[in-house]
């Protein structure tokens, strides 16, 4: 008798485990919320949410709105904007907005689940690309053309390109919070201590690799971190007059694998001379302000976007100098992007509080004069044109950065597949194969082929 | 099975022998009113747990499995796809679920046996101590205590970083350091010894156990002038059997569900050698945004935990003692 009744209680003890794993699908929502400082008053702002649902949005002024604000970002923008949300609050007293912050990694499962449960933030941090794309196909996202018409959001002088990077099939469903650009990150110092002339906008990638070999050579450090192909390959490709995915994002926009052999093996015998670390130190670095440039073992990184120069330099103490990407073709692979959006879902409640707080992002001098260029720089070209002589050296070597750029590049790719994110960590997988050593190049691109169009076929 | 009948008739027999009550037909009867008003009261007392199982427990599980015949991608509706997600698991479509299948498979047939043979030993050892047991219990509990939580997971990465306490303290011997989580030989051991660290609650349910071993037991085989290694192996294992089997059935259901240290520790890298099934399960889930293969993933999980547990089960009517018999 004891033994069946051990194996009842085993048998439910399955049951319920399997509960539990099974159950983390919804769960996880809950978890993930462990890591801001949100879920205190969610409840409170449902109950508000549906007790002043009938009086709408409308001026009264009395009423007490809570708005639901997310974003992903460093420490460092965590706290500018915890900074900007106050302003807001003080200027306007019945608008309380609430915080719901994390690193990149993480966001958009959190997103997704509050997607799934019909609980989106009012004021959301889109992500250009797949991402976008994914949340504006599935309807979830407001369009924002009335809230500009109407003058609710003031993009007045904007650029039209930048604009029409906020829209998704023509329709206008996330304002840029400001643009941005990848770039090849320089400690100057470095390279002249070793007696290294520092690169120029019009350098290849030989000049590229015979920089890194050379301070490799004289000073047994580093010369560039890793490249890692999610944007890199993307940019390579580019700056080969090819494109990641074609037109419709149902395959690849190359046909020549050769392409991705001449990237892997580029960067494999960087990897096997050392003058690129490979994954084993690459995959230990926690966070930008931990990046081997920071730390002086590096010279170079080819990784970072144009709005992560600021807190490279601040917290690396040295100079870091922004050049183009490396290659001929530089002004092809290079392109503009927003550094993120700002998008209102549809099952906000306060749609014109959100656009309101959206207008006062994008049209305030003194939001940028505490947040620089860390989301990109200002869309408005007034405010931009205000901010730049009020700013740190390092943010307006990022403007005139921007400018260069902006002069010297081709149109962001907007052609990204919603399952590009799955396509490009199958590239990694592959190109972590092959930086072991698991994998010859030529395998490794007859390979990604294989499993992209495998991915995008269904 | 044969003991288990021999068993129930001789409860049987018992029963017939020794009839405690004279008329046994008419005690239903009489208690049949008095029992369903109880029985209404014990149902509202314990709705709380019944409405929040159904709700929190019942409702998710079955809303997985129909999702794992579906193609969900978490924003939009789920769309109908049949067996498409069974069948893209086994027509070797997807290779990675192959590979964390392996590296599950590894992870919990190393570290289930370690995990168990370490806490029998702890408690061995802590069974013999006497004065301040209980601090010794506590303090041998507390890294399953934190075990699963990011904390310990934060910290293992530190001590097996690359300059973690690790290769500092083999750098102060003279000896050569390793990139431990870098490599993909080493990485899934670091995983294993911490799932081997975490042997609190396996070890105190074995020193209740070794408790329960009555002492007369020992005295009387060393009269018998019997050595404490042939002690251990004639008295103490076949006495803790039925522990030793409560403690694999669960352990191995713990070690077949690891999720926390893959996704902190090494989120699965370095090239996939740590990618823990249910870590694949979530990436897939909501990092590609494929739920309903997500779901799918889960019920074969559950599908491979339950046959385990019903091997081991099966396998202890071979191996594990009961007093009673």
């Amino acid at each position: 008798m004891k033994k069946f009744l051990l194996m009842l209680l085993s048998i439910a003890f399955v049951l319920v485990m399997a509960a539990c794993s099974s159950g983390s699908d919804e769960n996880a929502s809950g978890d993930s919320k462990g890591d801001s400082s949100e879920t205190e008053n969610t409840g409170d702002s449902l109950e508000s949410s549906g007790s002043s649902d009938d009086g709408g949005s409308d001026e009264g002024s009395d009423e007490q709105i809570t708005l639901r604000m997310a974003w992903w970002g460093s420490q460092s923008r965590h706290d500018m904007t915890n900074e900007i949300i106050k302003l807001y609050e003080e200027q306007n007293p019945n608008i309380k907005i609430q915080a719901e912050f994390t690193g990149f990694s993480g966001y958009f499962e959190k997103m997704a689940a509050q997607a799934a449960g019909n609980n989106l933030p009012d004021i959301m941090q889109q992500n250009f690309g797949e991402y976008v794309n994914q949340y504006a196909s599935q309807d979830l996202l407001e369009d924002l053309g009335p809230y500009v018409e109407s003058g609710a959001i003031d993009l007045e002088g904007v650029s039209d390109t930048i604009i029409d990077a906020g829209k998704v099939g023509g329709t206008l469903v996330g304002i840029p919070t400001g643009t941005n650009a990848l770039s090849a990150t320089i400690s100057t110092a470095a390279l002249e201590e070793a007696g290294i002339e520092v690169p120029t906008n019009d350098w290849t990638w030989q000049d590229f690799v015979d920089i890194a070999t050379e301070y490799k050579e004289k000073t047994g450090k580093y010369g560039a971190r890793l490249l890692e192909p999610g944007n890199m390959f993307d940019y390579y490709v580019r700056e080969q007059g090819y494109h990641l995915f074609n037109e419709d994002g149902t395959g690849l926009g190359y046909d020549d694998d050769q392409v991705l052999v001449d990237y892997f093996t580029m960067v494999k015998d960087m990897v096997d001379a050392e003058v690129m670390p490979g994954y084993d130190v690459i995959s230990q670095i926690k966070g930008l302000e931990d990046e081997l440039i920071v730390r002086g073992e590096a010279a170079m990184d080819l990784s970072n976007w144009s709005n992560q120069i600021g807190t490279l330099e601040k917290t690396a103490g040295t100079p870091i100098e922004a050049r183009v990407l490396p290659g001929e073709g530089n002004d092809k692979g290079m392109f503009l992007k927003p550094s993120m959006l700002w998008s209102i879902p549809k099952s906000s409640e306060y749609k014109e509080e959100a656009a309101k707080f959206i207008n006062f992002f994008t049209n305030t001098l003194e939001v940028f004069e505490i947040i620089g260029t860390d989301r990109g720089i200002p869309i408005k070209p007034e405010i931009a044109g205000e901010l730049k002589p009020t700013l740190s050296d390092v943010d307006q070597k990022v403007f005139d950065y921007i400018e260069y750029v902006t002069d010297n590049s081709s149109p962001a790719d907007t052609n990204f597949p919603p399952a590009a994110s799955e396509v490009l960590s199958k590239l990694e997988d592959i190109d972590e194969m092959i930086m072991y050593g698991e994998m010859s190049p030529e395998d490794g691109a007859t390979q990604f082929r294989q499993q992209a169009e495998s991915i995008l076929g269904n | 099975m044969g003991q288990e009948t021999t068993n129930l008739e001789t409860n049987i027999q018992n029963e017939k022998q020794v009839p405690i009550s004279p008329k046994p037909n008419k005690r239903p009867k009489r208690k049949r009113v008095g029992a369903d008003i109880d029985n209404r009261m014990g149902y509202l007392f314990i709705s709380p747990f019944i409405i929040g199982t159904v709700i929190l427990t019942l409702f998710p599980i079955l809303y997985s499995l129909y999702l794992s015949f579906t193609d969900f991608n978490l924003i939009g509706t789920p769309e109908w796809a049949g067996l498409d997600n069974y069948k893209k698991m086994f027509t070797g479509g997807d290779m990675l679920f192959e590979k964390s299948l392996g590296v599950t498979f590894f992870y919990a047939g190393i570290g289930v046996p370690a995990r168990l043979v370490f806490a029998l030993l702890v408690a061995m050892a802590l069974n013999k101590v006497i004065e301040a047991a209980g601090v010794y219990r506590t303090l041998l509990y507390l890294p399953s205590i934190v075990g699963g939580s990011i904390g310990v997971s934060i910290m293992w990465r530190q001590l097996f970083g690359t300059d973690g306490a690790l290769n500092s303290l083999l750098t102060m011997m003279g000896l050569p350091t390793h990139s431990w989580l870098g490599d993909p030989d080493t990485a899934i051991w670091t995983l294993i010894v911490l799932y081997g660290w975490q042997f609190g609650s396996s070890m105190l349910i074995f020193l209740a156990g070794l408790r329960n071993i009555p002492k007369t037991f020992y005295e009387a085989s060393s009269v018998d002038g019997a050595r404490p290694i042939q002690q251990f192996f004639k008295i103490t294992l076949p006495m803790l059997t039925p522990v030793i089997l409560f403690n694999t059935v669960m352990q191995t259901i713990q070690g077949f569900m690891a999720f926390t240290p893959s996704f902190i520790i090494t989120n699965g890298g370095p090239m996939n050698s740590t990618l823990l099934y249910i870590l694949y399960m979530y990436q897939n889930a909501f990092e590609y945004f494929k739920m309903g293969y997500g779901s799918a993933l889960a019920w074969f999980m559950l599908l491979i935990i339950a046959l385990f547990t019903a091997l081991i089960f099966k396998s202890s009517e071979y191996w594990v003692h009961y007093e009673d018999n």
